[in-house]
C-alpha cells in the first residue's frame, strides 16, 4: 500500500507507526527502517536469555515484570480474597482470584434431564413500547449515520478516503457494507474486543481505555482493574496459572517445548496426539476422535469430508458460523429449519426426502443434520430426544457440535448424551471443543473407527493444518482425566462400574458390555503420559465431580434468579449460558458500561444485530465453577439495580425481593 | 312480488347498511385525525379523477408489496414449477425406501496402508527425533527451518507466560479474548516485517481462507496462479469472486491475464471493482519462488491488489528470516496483505496477516476465522514473539539453513534429471522431488487429462485452472503421471529412506478435493538445527533410496 497514503485513521500504535515506518518511498529506506526496527529491537535488551518486556502496549506506564498482575488493588471488593476467610478444615490450593473458593456443600447441584423441563425455545415479547423504542431507536440511528455520511463526503472527504475509489483501486470496503459497522458498532466500540492481561478466571483483569474522538481511537490509560469475569468460555474453571493442570502443562514444556512442527500426516504426530485422542474418544463414549488444533477449523475443515454434492445439509438456524463455512466449503446443499423446533424438522425432512434433489429429483445421497448442544447465543439446549427419535424413522445422519455443552452439560460433564441419558452411539458425529470447559483450545470430532479414519486422511486439516501444539495436549489430558477421575491400571472394568453405579445399567446397552470401557466411566491410568503426575483431587476425580456439581448450581441460580427479579432471559435452566434481554440498543451500553463502574466491577458481553435478531440486544453472562455463589448475588445484586434505571424488568410471573433471593437460593435451585 | 321481497330484502339489510355506513363515517373521522392524513386523501382522490387506471395499478402494486412481505423467507419451492405434491400415505413409503449412503466410505487398501505408515514421534519433535518405533532418525519431515522447536530461551518464556496467564484464551477475540500478548505479537510482526499493522489468526492453515473472503467478493476479480495451494484454493472457493487463473509462476501469462481482464472491463464500462492478485512466495505445492519484483511492478501498473502467501517463506528466506520481501529488498508494504504462518516460520502455532490499518482493521470484523474462533493460547503468542526475536539478533540461523539446501541441492544435484526431478527454487528450504518421467511411448495415452485435449488454442483459457498442453509453461513431464503407481513408489522411497534413518515424507495431498492433480512428491524439509554433515549424510540417503527405487523401475 506504498501508493496510498497513510490511513486516515490514526491507530492504536499510533506512535511507532507515525516513528518509523510510515511513508516508505524507497526500497533503501525502507531497508534502513528495518534495520533500525532490529536495532531498537535489540537495545531494548530482548536478547533471548533475559526477560523481554512484557510490556502491555507502547502507551502503558512501565511497570516491573513482576508486578503485572499483582499490583497494589483495593481488596476490599473480595476479588483477590474471599469475603469469609476459610477454616482450618478447609484447605485450598488454589488462587482465589483464579478459581473462587467456596465450601459450603450446600451451593451444589446435578446437571441432570428432568423430563418436565420444555426445551422449546419460546421468544418472549416485551411490552410494545420497548418494541417499538427499538426500531425507532434503530430507524433513528441509521437516518443519522446516512445524514452523517452524507455530509461528511462533501465536507471530510479524507475521513472516506478509504471507502471511495483513488488512483484507480476500488476501495477496499464498499461504504455501505461498512456503514453497519461505521455508524452503528463504533458507538459501542468500547464494549467489544476489551484487552485483557493475565488468566481468564474467576476475576480477569483489563487494561482500561479512553477515548477522546468518539471510539475512532481507544487509548489504554496504563492502567488495570480487576474485574469479576462473568463472559469467558471457563465453564469448568480450568484456566489457572496454578494448580495440577497447569503444572504438568510447565513439565511437558521443559521436558518437550512447544511445537510439533507439521501436520498430523506428515511429520507433526506425537505420541501424545494419539494417547490424547483415545482420552477423548472414551470420554465422550465413541469408538474414535481425532484432534484439530482450532476449534473453527474442526468444523471448517471437517465437514466437507462427510458431504459434498449430492448430499443435504439440514441446519439449525442458530448454527455458529464454522458450521455454515464448513458446509460452504463442502458444496453440499443447505437447508435450515426454526431453530430446536422438531415440527419444522419434521415438515422439511418429509418434503426433502420426498422431493429429492433440486430439478432431478434424484435421492439425496446423504442428509447430514447438524445441530449445536448448546446454543452460545440462546442458552438452548438441543432438543435431542426429539431428534434422536426422528432419526430412527428418516435414517439421516445427525452431526452435534458441543463446542458449548462439552464438559458444561450432564452429571459427568459428558455433554448433552450424557444429560438426556441418551448413548452416544446413537449419533454419528461428536464434534466438540476444548477452548470452553477445559482451558485449552482446538477441537475434536468423535465416531465411529470407520469414519474418524476416513476424516483423518480426508479432512482438510490431517493433509494440510499444524498439528497441535504439546502444551494445549497436556491441558486437555490432564483436565479431561481430572473430571473422569482415573482408576488404577489394574482393573478398569471393576473400577467402572463401582464408581458409577448408577449409570452403569441403565445407559449401557448389550453391545457396549463386551467392550472394556464403560461409558461414562473413569480414565484408564494408562491414557496419560507416564510422566504426568495429577495431585490426588484431580486424579481420583473428586475435584472434577465438585466443579461440575458448583457450575449445574450456578448455572441454576443465575438463571432462576434472574427470573425472579423479573428480567426476560432465555434458554434451559441448567444452561452455563444466561442470555438477558435488554431490547433497546442504546441500553447495550449502557448496561455494559455500568456493571463495569460498580464497586465491584463486572465486564459482561453485550451482543446486538446481526449476531441476534434485530430487536433482541442482549446481554450474556458465562458462569463457570470458578464462581462462588456470593459472586453470583454480586451479579444479581447489580442487575437489579441497573435493570430498575434501565427499565429492564419485563418478565412475566412471580417476583421475589433481592434478599429473599440470595436467602433463599438454595430453594430457589432445587425447585 | 318481486317489489316487496325486495323491499322486505332490503329492510332486512338496512339496519347492516346503517352500522356499515356509520362504521365507515368513525374510520373516516380517526383517519382524518391523524395528521397529514388530509393530503394522502386529496392525493388519492385527484390522481383517482385524472387517470382511474393509475388507482387500479397502485393498489396491485400494494397487494403484491403485501404479498412479497408475508411469504415465507425460507427457499420451501412448494409452489415451484419442479415441487411434486404427494400424499402423507406416498411421502411415508418413499422415506422407507431412501436408503442413504454411509457418511463416510471405508478406507481402501492403500489408504490404510498410507494411514498406518505416518510415523509417531515419541515425546519432542525436533531435528533428531525419536519415534515410536524406538528409531532415532534424522528430520528431514518436519517444519523446523529455523530449528526453533525445544529452543530454551522460547520455554522458559512459554512457562513464564503459563504462570500468568494460564493456558487458554477462553474467548473469541471480541469478547475479553484480546490479551496484551497477542497485541505484542501483532505489533512485533509488524515492526519485524514493517508493515503497519498485523493481526493474529490461531491457525496458519485458516488464516488465509478467511482472509481472502474478508476482501474478495462476490463481483470481484481475483487473478490467482494455477498451482496455489488448497486453502487458498478453498477461500477463492467461498469468495465468490471472478476468478481468472494464470500459468504456474509464469508471470508473463499474468500479464497476458492482466491485460485481457482490463480489455474486458473497457468494453463492459462496468464499474470499478477491487481486484487481486493471489499467489504465493514459495509454493507449498512445489517450491518454487514468485519474482516479488516483477510481481509488484505488475500488480502496480495495472492497480490490483496482493495477496502473498508466506507461509513457507516468512522465517525461512531473506537474511533473517523475513521472507520474500526481504530476500529481494522490496518493502513489505507493497504487499497488501502479508499472509504467514508461525506454524512454519517460527515453530509455534497459528497465522498473521500483515498490512496496513485499513487491511488489518476491516479482518477484526471481517475475517471469519478470526471473529468467531477463540483467541490462540497466550504462550504460543509469547513463543512466536520470542521467535521473533532469536531471528532478528541471530541472522546466523538463516545463513546456516540456506547452506543446507544448497548441500542438499549438492547432492541430489547428480540424479537430478536423470533419475528424479527438482521444481523446487535453490533457495526454498522445502525441496519437492519427483520421479523423472520414462520414455513417452510407454505411457498410456488414456493418462492425459481430458479437459487438457479439449483445449485447441495455444493459450491457456483463464476461466479454467487447468492449463493448455499447448502453453509454454506446460510441460508434458510435470503434468502426465500415473498418481497411484507414482505415490507407491515415492512411498517405497520414504519407508527405504526411514529404514536408513532419515526421515522424510510424501508431500500428501487430498485426492478428489483438489481443483488440480498434481504430480506426487517426496518433500524434503530442511532445518538450521541440523548440522552440514547430518545434512549431507541424510541427502545421501535419500538420493540412495531413489538411486535404489527408481533405478530398479527401468
Amino acid at each position: 500500500m506504498a501508493l496510498s497514503p497513510p490511513s486516515p485513521t490514526p491507530s492504536i500504535f499510533k506512535k511507532k507507526s507515525n516513528n518509523s515506518l510510515s511513508p516508505m518511498p524507497s526500497a533503501a529506506s525502507y531497508l534502513s527502517a528495518v534495520s533500525q526496527a532490529d536495532a531498537r529491537a535489540r537495545g531494548h535488551g530482548a536478547t533471548p536469555t533475559s526477560t523481554p518486556a512484557l510490556s502491555l502496549s507502547s502507551s502503558v506506564t512501565s511497570s516491573s515484570e513482576d508486578t503485572v498482575l499483582d499490583e497494589s488493588e483495593d481488596n476490599t471488593d473480595g476479588l483477590l480474597h474471599p469475603s469469609k476467610p476459610p477454616t482450618s478444615e478447609q484447605v485450598f490450593t488454589t488462587v482465589h482470584a483464579e478459581f473462587g473458593h467456596c465450601a459450603n456443600e450446600e451451593y451444589r447441584y446435578t446437571s441432570k434431564h428432568d423430563p418436565n423441563t420444555a426445551l422449546d425455545h419460546v421468544d418472549i415479547d416485551p411490552p410494545y413500547y420497548i418494541l417499538l423504542s427499538t426500531y425507532v431507536s434503530y430507524l433513528l440511528l441509521i437516518v443519522i449515520g446516512h445524514m452523517r455520511d452524507f455530509f461528511g463526503k462533501s465536507f471530510r472527504p479524507s475521513s472516506y478516503k478509504h471507502l471511495m475509489p483513488h488512483d484507480g483501486y476500488a476501495p477496499m470496503n464498499s461504504d455501505f457494507d461498512s456503514f453497519y459497522t461505521r455508524r452503528l458498532k463504533l458507538r459501542i466500540d468500547d464494549c467489544f474486543s476489551q484487552p485483557v492481561t493475565g488468566v481468564a478466571g474467576r476475576t480477569i483483569v483489563i487494561l482500561n481505555r479512553t477515548t477522546s474522538n468518539y471510539n475512532v481511537t481507544l487509548e489504554f490509560t496504563g492502567n488495570k482493574t480487576r474485574t469479576l469475569n462473568i463472559s469467558s468460555y471457563n465453564y469448568l474453571g480450568f484456566a489457572q496459572a496454578r494448580g495440577g493442570c497447569a503444572d504438568a502443562v510447565e513439565e511437558v514444556i521443559k521436558r518437550y517445548g512447544v511445537a510439533t512442527c507439521g501436520t498430523r500426516l506428515d511429520s507433526g504426530t506425537t505420541d501424545l496426539h494419539v494417547a490424547a485422542e483415545a482420552l477423548v474418544a472414551k470420554f465422550v463414549g465413541m469408538e474414535d476422535a481425532l484432534i484439530s488444533s482450532m476449534g473453527f477449523a474442526t468444523n471448517s475443515t471437517f465437514i466437507p469430508a462427510l458431504v459434498g454434492k449430492g448430499c443435504l445439509v439440514i441446519s439449525d438456524e442458530f448454527n455458529h458460523a464454522s458450521i455454515r463455512i464448513g458446509v460452504r466449503f463442502s458444496g453440499a446443499s443447505v437447508r435450515m429449519f426454526k431453530h430446536n423446533d422438531m415440527g419444522s424438522l419434521e415438515t422439511l425432512l418429509r418434503e426433502v426426502i420426498s422431493q429429492g434433489q433440486p430439478r432431478t429429483h434424484r435421492p439425496w445421497k446423504k442428509i447430514l443434520i447438524i445441530v449445536e448442544g448448546l446454543y452460545s447465543m440462546e442458552g438452548t439446549l438441543v432438543n435431542l430426544p426429539g431428534i434422536v427419535a426422528l432419526k430412527k424413522k428418516y435414517k439421516f445422519h445427525l452431526f452435534v457440535d458441543e463446542a458449548h455443552s462439552i464438559g458444561a452439560i450432564g452429571p459427568h460433564g459428558r455433554g448433552v448424551c450424557d444429560y438426556f441419558n441418551i448413548s452416544p452411539r446413537d449419533i454419528d458425529v461428536l464434534m466438540g471443543t476444548f477452548t470452553k470447559s477445559f482451558g485449552a483450545a482446538g477441537g475434536y470430532v468423535a465416531g465411529n473407527k470407520t469414519l474418524i479414519d476416513a476424516l483423518r486422511l480426508r479432512g482438510h486439516s490431517g493433509t494440510y493444518a499444524e498439528a497441535m501444539t504439546l502444551p494445549v495436549l497436556t491441558q486437555i489430558v490432564a483436565s479431561m482425566a481430572s473430571i473422569m477421575g482415573i482408576t488404577p491400571s489394574a482393573a478398569p472394568i471393576k473400577g467402572a462400574l463401582t464408581l458409577n453405579p448408577s449409570n452403569s445399567s441403565s445407559t449401557i446397552r448389550a453391545s457396549d458390555v463386551l467392550e472394556e470401557y464403560q461409558h461414562p466411566g473413569p480414565a484408564p491410568a494408562s491414557a496419560l503420559p507416564p510422566w504426568m503426575n495429577l495431585p490426588p483431587h484431580l486424579r481420583d476425580g473428586s475435584e472434577g465431580r465438585s466443579r461440575l456439581r458448583r457450575l449445574a448450581f450456578n448455572s441454576r441460580y443465575l438463571a432462576r434468579a434472574l427470573k425472579k427479579l423479573g428480567f426476560i432471559t432465555y434458554g434451559h435452566p441448567s444452561s452455563p449460558i444466561v442470555p438477558l434481554l435488554i431490547f433497546n440498543p442504546g441500553k447495550l451500553p449502557m448496561f455494559h458500561r455500568m456493571m463495569k463502574d460498580r464497586a465491584t466491577p463486572i465486564v459482561v458481553v453485550v451482543v446486538a444485530y446481526p449476531a441476534t435478531p434485530l430487536i433482541s440486544g442482549r446481554v450474556r453472562f458465562c458462569l463457570s465453577a470458578a464462581h462462588t455463589k456470593e459472586d453470583v448475588d454480586v451479579v444479581l445484586k447489580a442487575c437489579d439495580e441497573i435493570g430498575d434505571i434501565l427499565d429492564l424488568k419485563h418478565g412475566a410471573g412471580e417476583r421475589w425481593p433481592l434478599e429473599e433471593i440470595i436467602n433463599r437460593s438454595t430453594e430457589l435451585v432445587n425447585q | 312480488m318481486n317489489s316487496t321481497a325486495a323491499t322486505s330484502v332490503s329492510s332486512t339489510l338496512l339496519p347492516l347498511f346503517a352500522i356499515l355506513t356509520s362504521s365507515l363515517s368513525t374510520l373516516e373521522n380517526t383517519f382524518y385525525k391523524i395528521p397529514g392524513s388530509q393530503v394522502v386523501a386529496r392525493y388519492v382522490k385527484s390522481s383517482h379523477q385524472n387517470d382511474p387506471g393509475r388507482t387500479v395499478l397502485e393498489l396491485i402494486l400494494v397487494l403484491f408489496a403485501i404479498r412479497t412481505l408475508l411469504k415465507s423467507r425460507t427457499r420451501t419451492d412448494r409452489t415451484g414449477k419442479h415441487f411434486i405434491s404427494f400424499s402423507e400415505k406416498e411421502i411415508d413409503e418413499l422415506v422407507d425406501e431412501w436408503t442413504p449412503e454411509p457418511l463416510a466410505q471405508p478406507l481402501s487398501e492403500w489408504e490404510q496402508h498410507d494411514l498406518s505408515a505416518v510415523s509417531v514421534v515419541q515425546g519432542a519433535n525436533g531435528p533428531r527425533p525419536k519415534l515410536v518405533s524406538g528409531k532415532t532418525v534424522l528430520n528431514l519431515a518436519s517444519f523446523n527451518f529455523t530449528g526453533l522447536a525445544g529452543n530454551e530461551a522460547i520455554k522458559e518464556r512459554a512457562i513464564e507466560t503459563l504462570r500468568k496467564y494460564g493456558l487458554g484464551s477462553c474467548g473469541p477475540p471480541g469478547f475479553y479474548g484480546t490479551i496484551d500478548v497477542h497485541m505484542d505479537f501483532e505489533r512485533d510482526v509488524a515492526d519485524f516485517l514493517g508493515t503497519e499493522a498485523a493481526i493474529l489468526y490461531s491457525q496458519g492453515f485458516s488464516t488465509i481462507s478467511s482472509v481472502i473472503p474478508a476482501f474478495c467478493k462476490r463481483g470481484d476479480i481475483i487473478v490467482a496462479d494455477r498451482g496455489v495451494n488448497f486453502t487458498i484454493q478453498k477461500g477463492i472457493q467461498i469468495s465468490r469472486s471472478t476468478v481468472r487463473w494464470y500459468d504456474h509462476n509464469d508471470l508473463k501469462s499474468l500479464e497476458e491475464v492482466l491485460e485481457s481482464v482490463e480489455k474486458e472491463r473497457k468494453k463492459r464500462r462496468g464499474p470499478l471493482t477491487r481486484r487481486f492478485i493471489v499467489t504465493e512466495g514459495i509454493f507449498e505445492k512445489d517450491g518454487k519462488m514468485v519474482d516479488l519484483p516483477k510481481l509488484i511492478e505488475l500488480k502496480l501498473k495495472y492497480k490490483y491488489r496482493l495477496v502473498l502467501d508466506e507461509s513457507f517463506s516468512f522465517g525461512t528466506v531473506g537474511r533473517t528470516g523475513r521472507g520474500l520481501t526481504e530476500l529481494y529488498n522490496v518493502p513489505a508494504s507493497q504487499v497488501d496483505m502479508l499472509v504467514g504462518s508461525i506454524a512454519n516460520g517460527l515453530a509455534s502455532c497459528g497465522g498473521f496477516c500483515a498490512g496496513s490499518q485499513v487491511v488489518v482493521d476491516h479482518q477484526r470484523i471481517n475475517g471469519t476465522s478470526f471473529v468467531f474462533s477463540a483467541s490462540m493460547p497466550a504462550l504460543l503468542a509469547v513463543s512466536a514473539s520470542e521467535g521473533i526475536s532469536i531471528l532478528r539478533n541471530q541472522p546466523s540461523i538463516l545463513t546456516t539453513l540456506q547452506e543446507n539446501v544448497r548441500a542438499v541441492h549438492g547432492v541430489l544435484a547428480s540424479i537430478v534429471g536423470t533419475l528424479i526431478l527438482i521444481p523446487s527454487h535453490s533457495a526454498s528450504p522445502i525441496i519437492h522431488i519427483t520421479s523423472k518421467p520414462q520414455s513417452h511411448s510407454s505411457l498410456s495415452p488414456t493418462a492425459i487429462p481430458l479437459s487438457v485435449s479439449s483445449s485447441i488454442s495455444g493459450k491457456s483459457n483463464p476461466t479454467s485452472i487447468i492449463p493448455s498442453p499447448s502453453s509454454p509453461s506446460y510441460s508434458v513431464a510435470e503434468q502426465i503421471f500415473d498418481a497411484d503407481a507414482e505415490e507407491r513408489v515415492l512411498q517405497e522411497i520414504v519407508e527405504e529412506c526411514l529404514a536408513q534413518g532419515v526421515w522424510v515424507t510424501r508431500a500428501k495431498r487430498l485426492k478428489g478435493q483438489e481443483m488440480v492433480e498434481r504430480k506426487p512428491s517426496i518433500r524434503l524439509a530442511i532445518s538450521a538445527a541440523l548440522t552440514r554433515k547430518e545434512v549431507e549424510k541424510a541427502a545421501g540417503v535419500v538420493k540412495a533410496a531413489c538411486v535404489k527405487v527408481l533405478g530398479k523401475r527401468k
